[in-house]
């Protein structure tokens, strides 16, 4: 019998106050994919990044192709074979595609860089995941979508034998993301073994053939995905089954909050005109890159150069900053939580509580046992673990990142809210309850703006829903018109 | 070909080179002539060979320890250690060659270069090692060596000025046959060396990781770089330029002591900055340092040139970086939105 792909036997690993993992013991079957199921700060991204060399493990032991492994550094891992492509974006803003593609190993001649050489080697790792990129452009100039791409040819392309995915599509657009499954199946026939980490349970179990479940750093169970299914993968994942959160349906016809007209900012979207009622919730649907988040960007005061008329409460107001747009009942919730909202080393209550802080003072001094409380009901209700609430919040779970921005943006009690991609990266039974957090924040009378590449969460959730497709809005779909198949046309463009 | 543009417009030096030939274009207007009695024919007061090479010799010290000091701000670091690694490099050569008391120019010069190199280089180890074992920001451990190897320095002299031996002085200032009391070894030195650091940085394997570990320092890891070699290797050039420069100033000036250079940290950084390195990493180069160093000097020499009162040379010189800084961001960002506009977007 051949000697699985990868083992891990009685492995733990602890960080400062908790157990990310404790005495994890799993086989991943040669040329298999194997996913990884659990709910935010379960131990996933801990124990592929382990297995990347990011990582040592505390106790235990890990053995590739039956080979026991200690890795003290990412090098030792890619040396043996290992790649991982991670959740949080990582990598070097100021460099060309290129240069980040090579990074780990750039083409020289003598001690200097071979330019065309590494043009030539990037050009072909993004050929060889389908992706066609221009591979001098500077990474900070991409949206976040194509730098996820690049961090998958990335991965891929160092040759690996072994490949985590950690979340990957949760910032790709479904087209990217169903080129992605074609990449997987086409490694898997190469007898590439891949662990894939997703929230996605459709993806799951469209990808995976085996499926292992944690919770709380432990195993729950692994199993195979033809004896699964989406229910109880959940229910293992939480430990019960997953309550049906009625959606509640919004009031229609509040009064008007927000109108745009004309908005334009050139060379990002053209022509913007709609409008968003109290109590109504609004989505936009486009491919990544559509302009979706710049028309977001722009309504929140950061976009200087964006011209036409946005009208709050029907007062024709010019946004400057997004010190204003707060003043003027506005909130966002960014689409890039690590670059646009977090503050790393302060901790989650204090990211929370970063937009209402003038609330929450008296003569300047922060009332603490007022923004304890104020936090900590979001926390409960968002299944935010107590312990992470005076963590770092560099330190905790992308699941629950997530969840301390949504927070802040909820405490603001903002009357309009944006939400761009508000569920990005959260696992099943938060991302319910974020659900049914929206719909009781429109249903309160707040008018809600979301933008989604998840098109179940935006049927789910929208009375009215636009598309936005080269920076116009090119469809305008009540709920009871709306289908996954009418909007993908519309974003692609397909009459 | 658009490409090529693009990088040639957003470049800082392109903007430094073009403010450097300004000011030197105004200061000539500006600095009026007087007649050689020797010749009887009128000089400019600045725009003679005597006056510009002294500048750029001026310059040339401190603008040597910007182009090492450069690519430690390129990686995200910072070295306040620069004027006293120059001071204790400068008195170890000068000690050094009095106890050998070398006979020839030749063994003074392979002793007095090799001490003062190898003194940098150690201490820039010492430098890196300390940051990266201690897991300690730069700025603190380079605060404290600051302090640790100016003190080395005095007490190894006791606090007195060393000579150094005349055929080293003739060697840094030898005439090149340019004659007429000019002396252009240091300033070919600094462009020698601007010339290798930019290569250094913008062609090879290492200069490209130093950015990516500027940029960011967690995706340069996860990509299999060694932190610890990119940081120790940074503070090593910072040390090694800093001896470098230790060497011909002290060997220009004919003696060391543990007060030189004392300040020059601060005329580095700056020097670094106005030549477009960014502090929190990933950005910089080291002709823009080069070019930095020589505003500054530049500044510095209008002063004089122009009879102004001398005091003022600080405020002005405090104005010109934050200027250039400002202007910096200014022009980056007006290229990159001309070059942007209309290109629509890939998705
Ligand atoms: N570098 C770190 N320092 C301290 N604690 C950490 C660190 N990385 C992870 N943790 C903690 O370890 C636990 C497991 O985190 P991990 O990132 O593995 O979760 P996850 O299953 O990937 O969750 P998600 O679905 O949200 O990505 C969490 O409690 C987290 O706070
Ligand atoms: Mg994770």
């Amino acid at each position: 019998m051949t000697p699985p792909a990868v083992r891990f036997e009685g492995v733990s690993k602890r960080f400062p106050g908790v157990v990310a993992l404790s005495d994890v013991t799993l086989d991943i079957a040669r040329g298999s994919c194997h996913a990884l199921c659990g709910e935010n700060g379960a131990g996933k991204s801990t124990l592929g990044k382990m297995l990347a060399g990011i990582h040592a493990p505390d106790t235990g032991r890990m053995f590739v192709n039956g080979a026991e492994v200690r890795f003290t550094s990412p090098r030792d891992a890619l040396a043996a074979g290992v790649g991982m492509v991670h959740q949080e974006l990582s990598l070097c803003e100021n460099m060309s595609v290129a240069e980040n593609l090579c990074l780990s190993d750039i083409p020289r001649r003598g001690g200097f860089v071979a330019g065309e050489a590494m043009e030539q080697r990037a050009r072909e790792m993004l050929a060889l995941i389908g992706a066609d990129l221009d591979v001098s452009q500077r990474v900070g100039e991409l949206p976040i979508a194509r730098r996820q791409i690049v961090q998958i040819a990335a991965a891929v392309g160092s040759g690996a034998r072994v490949l985590v995915f950690d979340e990957p599509t949760s910032s790709l657009s479904q087209a990217d993301a169903e080129r992605l499954y074609e990449l997987i199946a086409r490694l898997r026939g190469d007898g590439v073994t891949c662990i894939y980490v997703s929230h996605r349970m459709p993806e799951v179990f469209h990808l995976c053939d085996t499926i292992t479940v944690l919770r709380d750093g432990a195993v729950v169970g692994t199993k195979s995905a033809a004896e699964l299914d989406e229910s109880a993968v959940v229910q293992m994942m939480i430990g019960r089954a997953l309550g049906v959160n009625a959606v509640r349906e919004g009031v229609r016809g509040g009064e008007e909050r927000l109108r745009v007209e004309g908005l334009t900012a050139p060379g990002k979207f053209e022509d913007v005109s709609f409008s968003l009622h109290a109590g109504e919730i609004v989505g936009l649907a486009g491919l990544v890159g559509a302009g979706r988040s710049e028309i977001a960007a722009a309504l929140f005061g950061l976009d200087r150069h964006s011209q036409g008329h946005i009208y709050i409460d029907g007062k024709d107001v010019d946004i400057r900053t997004p010190a204003h747009a707060i003043r003027l009942g506005l909130g966002l919730v960014p689409e890039d939580r690590k670059r646009q909202a977090l503050v790393p080393l302060e901790t989650s209550v204090r990211n929370a509580s970063l937009a209402v802080l003038t609330r929450l003072t008296r003569l300047t001094w922060v009332r603490r046992r007022a923004e304890r409380t104020m936090v900590d009901e979001y926390f409960r209700r968002l299944r935010v673990k107590p312990a992470a609430a005076a963590a770092p919040i560099a330190s905790l779970s992308g699941g629950t990142q997530q969840k301390v921005v949504l927070a802040r943006w909820l405490a603001a009690q903002s009357r309009v809210l944006i939400l761009d991609e508000p569920t990005r990266g959260v696992d099943v039974g938060a991302k319910a309850e974020i659900h049914a957090l929206i719909a009781e924040v429109a249903a309160s009378g707040t008018a809600v703006l979301l933008i989604s590449s998840e098109l179940p969460e935006l049927l789910a959730l929208s009375m009215r829903i636009f598309t936005v497709r080269g920076g116009r809005i090119v469809g305008r779909l009540e709920r009871s018109e709306a289908s996954e198949e009418s909007l993908l046309r519309q974003m692609a463009g397909i009459a | 070909m658009r490409d090529y543009a693009r990088r040639l417009a957003g470049s800082q030096e392109t903007g430094l080179v073009a403010v450097l030939f300004a000011a030197t274009m105004a200061l000539t207007l500006l600095a009026g002539s007087h007649l050689d009695r020797a010749s009887g024919i009128s000089i400019n007061n600045f725009w003679n060979s005597h006056t510009l090479v002294q500048t750029a010799t001026d310059a040339s010290f401190f603008a040597i320890m910007a182009i090492g000091a450069t690519m430690v701000i390129i990686a995200g670091g910072i070295d306040l250690s620069v004027g006293s690694i120059y001071a204790l490099s400068g008195v170890g050569m000068a000690l050094a060659l009095r106890g050998t008391a070398p006979a020839s120019g030749g063994a003074a010069l392979a002793t007095g270069l090799t001490t003062a190199l190898g003194i940098g280089l150690l201490c820039g180890f010492l430098n890196g090692v300390l940051v990266v074992g201690l897991r300690v920001h730069p700025f603190i451990i380079t605060l404290g060596t600051m302090w640790i190897l100016r003190g080395i320095a005095f007490v190894a002299t006791k606090a007195e000025s060393i000579l150094v031996p005349a055929s080293l002085t003739s060697i840094t200032k030898a005439s090149l046959g340019l004659g007429g009391g000019l002396f252009p070894v240091p300033m070919l030195a600094m462009l020698a060396l601007a010339l290798i650091g930019t290569i250094y940085l913008a062609r090879t394997v290492m200069g490209r990781h130093i950015f990516a570990f500027g940029g960011n320092p967690e995706a340069s890891r996860y990509a299999g770089l060694s932190p610890a070699r990119i940081q120790i290797g940074v503070f090593v050039v910072s040390g090694l330029t800093a001896g470098l420069a230790a060497f011909l100033g002290a060997s220009f000036y004919g003696s060391a002591s543990s007060g030189d250079a004392q300040g020059y940290e601060l005329y580095v950084i700056a020097s670094a900055v106005v030549g477009g390195a960014s502090l929190t990493g990933g950005k910089g180069s080291a002709l823009g340092a080069t070019l930095g160093a020589l505003l500054i000097v530049l500044i510095r020499q209008s002063i004089r040139t122009l009879h102004f009162d001398q005091n003022y040379e600080w405020i002005v010189i405090g104005c010109a970086i934050i200027i250039a800084v400002v202007v910096d961001r200014w022009t980056m960002s007006m290229t990159q939105r001309r070059f942007n506009f209309g290109t629509g977007r890939s998705a």
